[in-house]
C-alpha cells in the first residue's frame, strides 16, 4: 500500500499537491500580504533615510562635475556622484577588505536598511531571510581593472582577487556573507529594470510564503568604463544638437541622461512576520506589472503601450493611484512614451495624479530603482511628494501633473514606481498606504 | 492551486552539437567537446583548451550584416531560441505575444565584443566601433530574442553567472505562477572570452588535462560555451494548442551558502538545503528522485561538497541514484550551463537514458557515488533534478518530472 502511494506521488508529481501556495495572479487577494519595513539608501543626496529624505524634499541636486575620473575628453562632464563614505561604519573589517567599491556601496545600503527595520538577525531564521538584488553593470570598474592588467601583463596579470569580485552576483554574495543571509539569493541584471525585477520577484516569493523577509533592491556605480560606454552610445546629455547639459525629466530642453550611482534596499516582509515583531510599516506592496516592447535593442517603448500595460497590471485599483514616481530620465523618447502611457491608463484622471522623477536629483543609473522605491515608501508614509528639479518648462507632449521645484504635501492612497529599460523591459510596482 | 508548467520547446548550441538531436547523441555517446581555443589568442596561457562551439554555420542563420552586429553570445542565443521556438510549433499555433516573456541567465554575455572594443581602445588602435558596446549590458541577448520574435510579455535577465540560467528557469516558472505569462522563453547563452578564461586561470581552477568530474585526478574545470533554451508553458495553454510536451517542470529551490566568495561550504550543507528546498517546492520526496544532473565542475572542492550534500539528502539511497556530470563533455558554460543541463535533464526523462560522466577512471574516496562513469545507461526516469552552484554559494536546484496528463493522474489516484 505504501509503495503504491509512493509511485502515484512520483508519477503525478505535485499536480494534486499544493504545499505552500494558492496564488493565481500577482495581485489576487490570496496569499500573504507583503509590507515594506526598512529602508536603506546610499545616494548622491544622502546616506541613510533621514539625510536622503530631507534632501529629497528640499529638492537638492546630487549632480555635479565628475571628479572620480577624468572626463575632459567627453562632451559630458556631469554625474550624480556619491559623497565620500567611511564604509568602516557599515561593514565588518574582515569582509571590507574583500570588497570593491560597488560591493561596499551595496553592503552599506543593506546595513542601513536592516538597522532601519529594527530586525534582530540573531532572532531570525537565516533560511527564511533572503536577498534579491538588481544591478545593471555591477562591478564594471573591477572588470575594467582586471582587463587592463591582463592587457598590460598578459595571463600573469590576471588577479584572482579582482576576478572573484568582478562577477555580477559578487555584490549579492558580499551582503549574504556579511549578514549570514542563507535563504533566497538572486541577482538580476536587466538595464533600468534590474532592481524593480529584484523587488517584484521578492514580493512574489513572500506572497507565496517561500521566505519571511527579503532584502530587495540594488544599485550601480559610476565608473569610467561605464561613462565611456554611455557616452559612445550617445546616451549622455548633452546629446547631439541643442540644449545645455543637465537632467530635466519631461522638460522641453532635455537632451539625454546624466549618469548617477548609488544603492537602495527595501526590507520586504510578510505582514504576519512584521506584526509579530511590532515593526514600523512604511507601505504595503499592492501589485506588480511586467511587460516588454520590441522597438529595438537600444530603444525604449516608443508608443507607450507596453509601459501602459505594466502600469495597468500593477495598479490593483487605478482609481486610487495618487502619485507616480516616473522612470522618465530626461531622454526625449522615454519621457514622451511614459507620459503617453500614463494618459492611456488614467485618461481623464491624469491631471489629478502627481508625477515626479527622482532621477532629477540622483541621476540615471540602471539600479536606481532601489533608491527610488525608498522614496515612494517615504512619500506614502509621510504624505509628501518630492519634486522634479532641473525641469523648468514642460515638454508640451508631456503634459502631466509634474511636481516642479518644490515638494508637495499630499495624502497618498497608492503610488506607482515605474521603470522602463532601453531594449524594452517595463516594470511597474504599486505601493499602497498600509491600513 | 498552483499552475502546472511544462516544457514544450528546446534548443541547444554546444561544443558537442548545435541542435537538440546532435547534442543528445553526443551526450549518450560520451563525446568530449574540449579542443584548442580559437576565439581569442590563448597561446600565453598554461592551458589552451576549452569546449568551444564549432561547425555553427552562421551564414545559414544570419544575414552577413546581421551576424556582424551580433555578439557571439547573441548568435548562440538566437540560434538555440529559433530551434526551441520552431520545435514548439509556435509558428503554426500563434501565441498571444503580450503573454509570452523572455527570461535568460547571463554569465559574461557579449563581453567578447566589449573586450575587442576596449582592447583596441586601450592599445590606441584606431577607433573601434561603438556598436561593439551594445553588448555591454548582460540583457542584450534577452532583448534581441524578444525583439526578433515580437514577444511583449515580461522580460528580465538573471546574473548569478554559474547558476544564472537555472535561476532564470525558476524565475520564468514564477512569472507563469504570477499569472503574468502563459509561455516564457528561458535558459541562457554565453560565449568564451578572455576575461573569464583568465579569471578562472588566475584562480587556478582550470584543468590542463580535461574536465574530469568526481575523478580523483581532477584539477578543475574546462570552460565551455553555448546556449540552452527551453520554452516553459502553462499546461492548459500547451494543451489548447496541442503542443508536444517534453516533460513537466515541477519546481525549484534557490538559496545561499553565505560562506565564501568562491569556495563552496565544504560539508555540503548549502547543497543539502537547496535540494531539499527544491523537492519541497515541487512536492516530491527524495525517494522519488531517479537521477541527478550534477553541477560537477571538476574543481576539487565543488565535487566533494556536492557529493556530501547529495548524501545528506538521500542518505543510504545516495549510492543508488545515478548522477551525471555532463560538464565532462560540454565544459562549464557559465551563464548557459544551467540551461544546457536543463535541456539534458529533460531529454534524460524523455528518452530514459542517463548521460555519462566521461574521463572517469580513478575513484576518489571523498566522491563515492554512482556518477554513471563513461557509459550512458538506460533507466526509466520519472523525476530528475539538476543542480547549479555559483560563486558566492548561489545555489539553485531544478526539479523536472515525466509529464502525465491530469486524466491519467486522476485515474491512477482513483485506483
Amino acid at each position: 500500500m505504501g509503495n503504491t502511494f509512493q509511485m502515484r506521488n512520483a508519477e503525478c508529481g505535485m499536480r494534486n499537491k499544493n504545499p505552500k501556495s494558492e496564488i493565481q495572479t500577482p495581485n489576487s487577494p490570496k496569499g500573504r500580504r507583503v509590507v515594506v519595513t526598512g529602508l536603506g539608501m546610499v545616494s548622491a543626496i544622502g546616506v541613510g533615510r533621514e539625510a536622503f529624505w530631507e534632501n529629497c524634499l528640499l529638492g537638492t541636486s546630487g549632480i555635479k562635475p565628475v571628479r572620480r575620473f577624468d572626463v575632459s575628453s567627453y562632451r559630458s562632464k556631469l554625474g550624480g556622484q556619491l559623497p565620500e563614505i567611511d564604509f568602516k561604519i557599515f561593514i565588518k573589517p574582515a569582509n571590507l577588505r574583500r570588497m570593491d567599491r560597488i560591493g561596499k556601496i551595496m553592503v552599506s545600503a543593506v546595513k542601513l536598511a536592516l538597522d532601519d527595520s529594527g530586525l534582530d538577525l540573531g532572532k531570525e531564521d537565516p533560511h527564511q531571510l533572503g536577498i534579491s538584488i538588481g544591478t545593471g553593470l555591477g562591478s564594471s570598474d573591477t572588470v575594467d581593472q582586471f582587463f587592463r592588467a591582463l592587457l598590460k601583463e598578459g595571463p600573469v596579470g590576471g588577479q584572482p582577487l579582482l576576478f572573484q569580485t568582478a562577477v555580477p552576483n559578487a555584490i549579492t554574495s558580499h551582503c549574504a556573507i556579511e549578514h549570514g543571509i542563507k535563504g533566497v539569493n538572486i541577482t538580476f541584471s536587466h538595464k533600468e529594470t534590474s532592481t524593480e525585477m529584484a523587488m517584484a520577484y521578492a514580493y512574489h516569493l513572500l506572497k507565496e510564503g517561500r521566505a519571511e523577509v527579503i532584502l530587495a533592491g540594488g544599485g550601480d556605480e559610476l565608473s569610467e568604463p561605464l561613462y565611456h560606454v554611455y557616452s559612445m552610445l550617445g546616451a549622455l546629455s548633452p546629446g547631439k544638437g541643442k540644449g545645455s547639459e543637465g537632467v530635466m525629466p519631461f522638460g522641453r530642453d532635455r537632451n539625454g541622461i546624466v549618469l548617477g550611482e548609488g544603492s537602495g534596499i527595501i526590507v520586504l516582509e510578510t505582514l504576519e512576520h512584521a506584526e509579530k515583531r511590532g515593526a514600523r510599516i512604511y507601505a504595503e506592496i499592492g501589485g506588480v506589472g511586467l511587460s516588454g516592447s520590441t522597438d529595438g535593442v537600444l530603444r525604449y517603448d516608443l508608443n507607450g503601450d507596453s509601459i501602459a500595460r505594466a502600469m495597468s497590471m500593477a495598479a490593483e485599483e487605478p482609481a486610487i493611484v495618487d502619485y507616480i514616481s516616473a522612470g522618465a530620465n530626461s531622454t526625449p523618447e522615454l519621457d514622451r512614451a511614459e507620459a503617453s502611457a500614463i494618459r492611456k491608463v488614467f485618461g481623464e484622471r491624469t491631471k489629478e495624479i502627481f508625477v515626479s522623477s527622482l532621477k532629477s536629483m540622483i541621476g540615471e543609473f540602471d539600479g536606481s530603482g532601489g533608491v527610488r522605491a525608498c522614496g515612494v515608501a517615504l512619500s506614502l508614509y509621510h504624505g509628501v511628494i518630492p519634486p522634479t528639479i532641473g525641469t523648468v518648462n514642460l515638454d508640451p507632449s508631456c503634459d502631466l501633473n509634474v511636481i516642479l521645484g518644490q515638494s508637495k504635501e499630499k495624502e497618498i492612497r497608492s503610488a506607482l514606481l515605474n521603470s522602463c529599460s532601453n531594449g524594452g523591459s517595463n516594470i511597474s510596482i504599486c505601493f499602497k498606504r498600509f491600513a | 492551486m498552483r499552475k502546472r508548467v511544462v516544457v514544450t520547446g528546446m534548443g541547444v548550441v554546444s561544443a558537442v552539437g548545435n541542435s537538440v538531436p546532435e547534442f543528445w547523441n553526443s551526450l549518450v555517446e560520451g563525446k568530449d567537446g574540449a579542443k584548442e581555443i580559437t576565439v581569442f589568442d590563448a597561446s600565453p596561457y598554461r592551458t589552451r583548451i576549452a569546449c568551444e562551439v564549432v561547425g555553427l554555420d552562421l551564414g545559414a542563420h544570419f544575414w552577413k550584416k546581421e551576424a556582424r552586429r551580433l555578439s557571439r553570445c547573441d548568435q548562440f542565443g538566437l540560434v538555440a531560441f529559433r530551434e526551441a521556438w520552431g520545435t514548439a510549433r509556435f509558428d503554426q499555433n500563434p501565441v498571444n505575444k503580450e503573454r509570452a516573456g523572455v527570461v535568460l541567465g547571463a554569465g559574461s554575455g557579449g563581453i567578447l565584443s566589449v573586450e575587442k572594443y576596449f582592447r583596441d581602445f586601450y592599445q590606441g588602435k584606431g577607433r573601434p566601433s561603438p556598436s561593439l558596446l551594445i553588448s555591454y549590458s548582460l540583457a542584450t541577448t534577452t532583448d534581441l530574442i524578444a525583439i526578433e520574435s515580437g514577444l511583449k510579455g515580461p522580460r528580465t535577465t538573471t546574473a548569478t553567472v554559474c547558476s544564472s540560467s537555472s535561476a532564470s528557469i525558476g524565475v520564468a516558472y514564477d512569472l507563469i505562477q504570477m499569472g503574468l505569462a502563459d509561455a516564457v522563453v528561458t535558459g541562457g547563452s554565453d560565449s568564451l572570452c578572455e576575461v573569464s578564461y583568465s579569471g578562472f586561470s588566475s584562480l587556478k581552477l582550470v584543468d590542463p588535462e580535461g574536465c574530469r568530474p568526481f575523478d580523483k585526478r581532477r584539477q578543475g574545470l574546462i570552460i565551455g560555451e553555448g546556449a540552452g533554451i527551453l520554452i516553459l508553458e502553462e499546461l492548459g495553454h500547451a494543451l489548447r494548442r496541442d503542443a508536444l510536451i517534453h516533460a513537466e517542470f515541477l519546481g525549484y529551490g534557490i538559496c545561499a551558502d553565505a560562506y565564501h566568495l568562491t569556495a563552496p561550504e565544504p560539508n555540503g550543507e548549502g547543497v543539502e538545503r537547496v535540494i531539499r528546498g527544491a523537492l519541497s517546492h515541487a512536492g516530491v520526496s527524495p525517494e522519488e528522485v531517479d537521477t541527478i544532473n550534477a553541477h560537477g565542475t571538476a574543481t576539487p572542492f565543488n565535487d566533494i561538497a556536492e557529493t556530501r550534500g547529495i548524501k545528506r539528502v538521500f542518505g543510504e539511497r545516495a549510492k543508488e541514484v545515478p548522477i551525471s556530470g555532463i560538464k565532462s563533455m560540454v565544459g562549464h558554460c557559465l551563464g548557459s550551463a544551467g540551461g544546457i543541463e536543463a535541456v539534458a535533464t529533460v531529454l534524460t526523462i524523455k528518452n530514459g537514458v542517463i548521460p555519462p560522466t566521461i574521463h572517469y577512471e580513478v575513484p576518489d574516496p571523498h566522491c563515492d557515488l554512482n556518477y554513471t562513469p563513461n557509459r550512458s545507461m538506460k533507466k526509466d526516469v520519472r523525476v530528475a533534478i539538476s543542480n547549479s552552484f555559483a560563486f558566492g554559494g548561489n545555489n539553485v536546484c531544478l526539479v523536472f518530472g515525466k509529464y502525465i496528463s491530469n486524466a491519467e493522474c486522476g485515474v491512477r489516484n482513483a485506483e
